[in-house]
């Protein structure tokens, strides 16, 4: 690692000065990515800002059918959180299931989605949930917050506050973790909303996608057998030495399979 | 054997990536970190081999100009020529080439050392946690020069080794240099990067095997043709990896009349290879039962008589192989119907049927291994046993744990043989003050040979005590008896127990009852069956190993609990290679792409949902403890049991082998493809 300043904030507001007054700061939520990428001298920052604690980011409220999670509520906490299990069991479940007990007490919803890794757990809850990600500055729908892999649509200076989710009818998340690294080789969200039925891939793309396909043929019949012989196209997946792009499409049709066995 | 020089710091060309190419020494990691940085090097690339298929192609790139054709080594064991006449007339002949691929060690704690040098008296004094501190001794004085009396080894805890912390590395002839240079204390302590890259790898092997059958089934014959990875430069185990360890117990349990085995070693441009748990006992033992498992299924034998059919009986030990391993003791037949009684192997058929019905190919493997435990390089191990003023005595080792626990082995045994409280004995390892000849850690010997010298030591401290006790009793030595840690008259009650008697004679040092074990102790050959069950999900191609039971002879167990964790962690190791763990080589760039955890997957806690494991115990009579080799058979047991099971799930598909590891992605394609899908592209192919 090298030499930087470490400050934690006392406020939002002071968050927002430090970044304004240090072109080359960041933000430090968990860690959990950042503090790696530290060590590793592959993040250089003058200056590391410190806002897992402002209260501003903190709080889970459910009304009028949107469940709001602060950007620095943990995944543990989210995972035990009696208003996430009541309101959206499935995201509480999906949190229980991010990496390992160390990164779940450390790790933040805001984090997350701020750094938009594509085999994170949290983008596909975000897409199929129809969340929105309120900074402090406006308010932004998560299909134009993903931008692509590892990028969102913050400006410099830009803060997360929190993300609202739509409580679905019902909701189930299936993922496939990889051998090595625990994250998802793919994880299928599915929710279906009084509107219609949301299906949410990570992990098997370079970003978190909607399978426009599952969604169509779940909401003639919320049934697994809906999508028999299903997968995503496999050209647009990821391949590597750890697996083919047809596997990755054929796990994405299993976990949605099992996502919606588990739920209809 | 062509051995082409390894400098400390590579000089014209990089052999592999992770080779050391300069050093900067500073006032503190990070700005050593800094200044590395500041290191500019202009390479000029040159067209790597990673694989043994690359390496021995025609025309393929030379490495070094000692070794032409990229081989260090063309290697034989047994008798070429009655092989050949045995094959000639077999009934049946199987042929099948396995896999052993390349792993990282990962040992817990990345490798380190401290060094310092004295210049009024020109030693150097070095920390760093190794296996032997006698074995690093030489190694450091073979790289370095300097000759062994000059170099002073202290290695106390190490964090784990597997092999990988034996030999002396580059790191350790840079910071002794820049000791000198700068007359003070210089330390270097490895990163995760650094063992990923820099450490020596293991196993990167390739065997073929050929068996010959008679027409009822016994085997005439066994022949191999292994090739294995070097890497870029010979360390000091890995040609003996790839050679004696592949042959020296190539017929493993089995009595066959002619045995041929043919290796070479091959240069690549990737990480040197060395010893790692095992260093091929579990390469060979795996190559046997797969070939045994996969000559009945293609014959039509069942593969629990194949094997009891040809298993060298009891009554045959001493068995001498055909190529002239002396087999001490051992009785396969009832371990191997102990392990499958215990594996409730008879009741499986039904457990298949139940997870057929869930949709779960569920298959059985059994594995009867045998392996060779190392005797030593060392004419003789000693102990050494210091009674203190501090109450205790103090028995100084020249193995040292590495996490197995020698502390309280050791211990036990010093204590069994006095009959005093194990408290009252303590072990300290690898003090250079200690001066002691013996081997260090390595080849599952420390019990047999460290281990018997304690129990040697133990009868030599009573020896010795016995005229001192006679005299503070006032009695003839002889008829004094010793039991329970005292000597008492015969008949009598008048008795002084042993630590009584050394706080007596406490004063001139050495202490009177100062004693050495010492004793020169033979290899050993632990053996066993294990019988694996796995469960795969076709689906998502995911194994779950449902079922694992091993039992094992390793001669006399002394500390249980230990042995038991042994077996754990070597059965788990090898699932870790059966299931998951692979270093893989961009073939053309050389660049080390399973660098990292994210991509090197190490197994973890609760991969073997229910473990059953039971000593079966044969005493040897090599050493003075009846005990065999416990650290590495684990993997010999189960690299094999868990890819039989694998495959015996596999085999109703028509797949009959498939190369390590199984990971998801791999079991699916290949049921995906037996199943008819077309697949387009396959994952990352295997390579050696």
């Amino acid at each position: 690692m090298r030499p930087l300043v470490y400050r934690r904030a006392a406020s939002l507001a002071e968050a927002e000065r430090l970044l304004a007054e240090h072109p080359a700061a960041t933000l430090l939520a968990g860690g959990m990515t950042l503090i790696p990428t530290l060590k590793l001298r592959l993040a250089r920052p003058s200056h590391v800002v410190d806002i897992a604690r402002l209260a501003e980011l903190r709080g889970i409220d459910g009304k009028d059918g949107r469940l709001t999670v602060g950007a620095a509520t943990t995944h543990a906490e989210v995972a035990g959180a009696v208003a996430v299990r009541r309101a959206i069991p499935a995201l509480a479940e999906l949190a229980a299931g991010i990496g390992d007990p160390q990164v779940r007490n450390a790790g933040t919803l805001g984090g997350s989605v701020a750094n938009n890794d594509p085999a994170a757990d949290y983008p596909a809850a975000v897409l199929a949930l129809d969340a929105t990600i309120e900074t402090n500055r406006r308010t932004i729908p998560a299909a134009e917050f993903l931008v692509g892999m590892f990028a969102t649509a913050l400006a410099p200076g830009e803060i997360v506050l929190r993300v609202g989710f739509a409580m679905p009818e019902r909701a189930a998340y299936r993922k496939f973790a990889h051998p090595a690294s625990g994250y998802a080789m793919a994880g299928v969200f599915v929710a279906e909303h009084r509107d219609g039925v949301r299906v949410a891939v990570t992990g098997a793309g370079p970003g978190a996608f909607r399978w426009r396909e599952a969604e169509a043929a779940l909401a003639k019949r919320f049934n697994a057998g809906s999508l028999a012989g299903l997968e995503p196209d496999a050209s647009g997946l990821n391949a590597d030495i750890h697996a083919s792009a047809e596997y990755r499409a054929n796990l994405a049709g299993v976990m949605a399979r099992r996502a919606v066995a588990a739920i209809q | 054997m062509r051995k082409p020089v390894w400098p400390p710091l590579a000089r014209e060309r990089v052999h592999f990536v992770g080779q050391p190419v300069a050093a900067v020494i500073a006032e503190s990691a990070a700005a050593a970190a800094d200044a590395a940085e500041l290191v500019q090097i202009e390479y000029r690339d040159l067209a790597p081999v990673t694989t043994l298929a690359d390496a021995l192609r025609e025309g393929a790139p030379q490495l070094h100009a000692e070794a032409p054709g990229n081989l260090a080594f063309d290697f034989e064991s047994g008798d070429a020529a009655a092989a050949e006449a045995a094959f000639a007339k077999a009934a049946h002949v199987s042929r099948l080439t396995l896999r052993s691929q390349r792993l990282v060690g990962n040992p817990m704690e990345p490798r380190a050392c401290a060094a310092s040098h004295d210049a009024g008296t020109a030693i150097y004094t070095i920390y760093t946690p190794t296996q032997g501190v006698n074995g690093m001794r030489g190694a450091l004085s073979a790289l370095t020069n300097v000759p062994r009396e000059r170099l002073r080894i202290v290695a106390q805890d190490v964090g784990g080794s597997f092999g990988i912390r034996s030999p002396a590395y580059p790191e350790h002839a840079v910071v002794m240099a820049a000791a000198k240079r700068l007359g003070r204390p210089v330390k270097w302590v490895g990163t995760r990067s650094e063992v990923f890259l820099g450490d020596n790898q293991g196993r990167a092997l390739e065997l073929t095997g050929e068996l010959a059958l008679d027409a009822t089934g016994r085997i005439l014959a066994l022949r191999w043709d292994h090739v294995a990875n070097l890497g870029a430069y010979a360390t000091p185990f890995g040609a003996w990896v790839g050679t004696r360890n592949l042959t020296v117990t190539m017929g493993g349990v089995y009595r066959i009349p002619v045995l041929y085995g043919r290796a070479r070693c091959v240069y690549t441009n990737t990480a040197p290879v060395s010893a790692y748990r095992g260093a091929g006992r579990p390469d060979i033992a795996f190559a046997i039962e797969r070939l045994i498992e996969y000559a009945a299924a293609e014959h039509g034998l069942d593969p629990i008589e194949f094997r009891r059919r040809n298993f060298v009986p009891a009554e045959a030990m001493p068995y001498k192989t055909a190529n002239g391993t002396v087999y001490d003791s051992g009785d396969f037949a009832a371990v191997m119907d102990d392990a499958l009684a215990r594996a409730g192997h008879a009741g499986f058929a039904a457990r298949r049927a139940e997870a057929a019905a869930r949709g779960k190919l569920r298959g059985i493997g059994v594995a009867a291994y045998l392996e060779a435990a190392g005797a030593g390089a060392a004419p003789k191990d000693q102990v050494r046993g210091r009674f203190g003023a501090d109450g205790f005595l103090t028995v100084w080792t020249l193995t040292q744990s590495g996490g197995q626990g020698h502390e309280t082995t050791f211990a036990e045994i010093v204590a069994s043989g006095l009959g005093v409280p194990i408290e009252r004995v303590r072990i300290r390892a690898s003090d250079p003050e200690a001066d002691l000849v013996g081997s260090g850690v390595g080849g599952s010997r420390s019990l047999a040979g460290c281990g018997s010298a304690c129990r040697v030591l133990a009868d030599r401290i009573v020896e010795q005590a016995r005229p001192f006790a006679a005299e503070a009793l006032e009695a003839a030595p002889e008829d004094l008896e010793y039991a329970r840690g005292a000597f008492t008259i015969k008949g009598t009650g008048r008795a002084i127990g042993l630590f009584a008697l050394a706080e007596r004679l406490a004063g001139p040092t050495p202490h009177p009852l100062d004693a050495l074990g010492e004793g020169t102790f033979g290899a050993t050959f632990p053996n066993g069956c294990h019988v694996a069950e796995v469960e795969i999900d076709p689906d998502t191609g995911a194994t779950r190993i449902v079922r694992y039971t091993a039992v094992d002879d390793i001669g006399t167990v002394v500390s249980p609990a230990l042995a038991r964790g042994q077996v754990h962690g070597g059965v788990v190791q090898g699932a870790g290679q059966v299931f998951g763990e692979q270093a893989i080589y961009a073939p053309d760039s050389g660049q080390l792409l399973t660098a990292s955890f994210a991509d090197y997957p190490m197994p973890r806690a609760g991969i073997i949902e229910r473990f059953d494991v039971h000593p079966h115990p044969v005493p040897t009579g090599t050493n003075v403890l009846g005990a065999k080799g416990v650290g590495e058979s684990g993997c010999s047991g189960s690299l094999p049991a868990l890819a039989n099971a694998v495959l015996d799930a596999l085999r109703p598909l028509g797949i009959a082998t498939l190369d390590l590891p199984f990971t998801p992605a791999r079991l699916w394609e290949a049921i995906a493809a037996a199943r008819g899908r077309a697949l387009s592209r396959r994952a990352h192919a295997p390579q050696v």
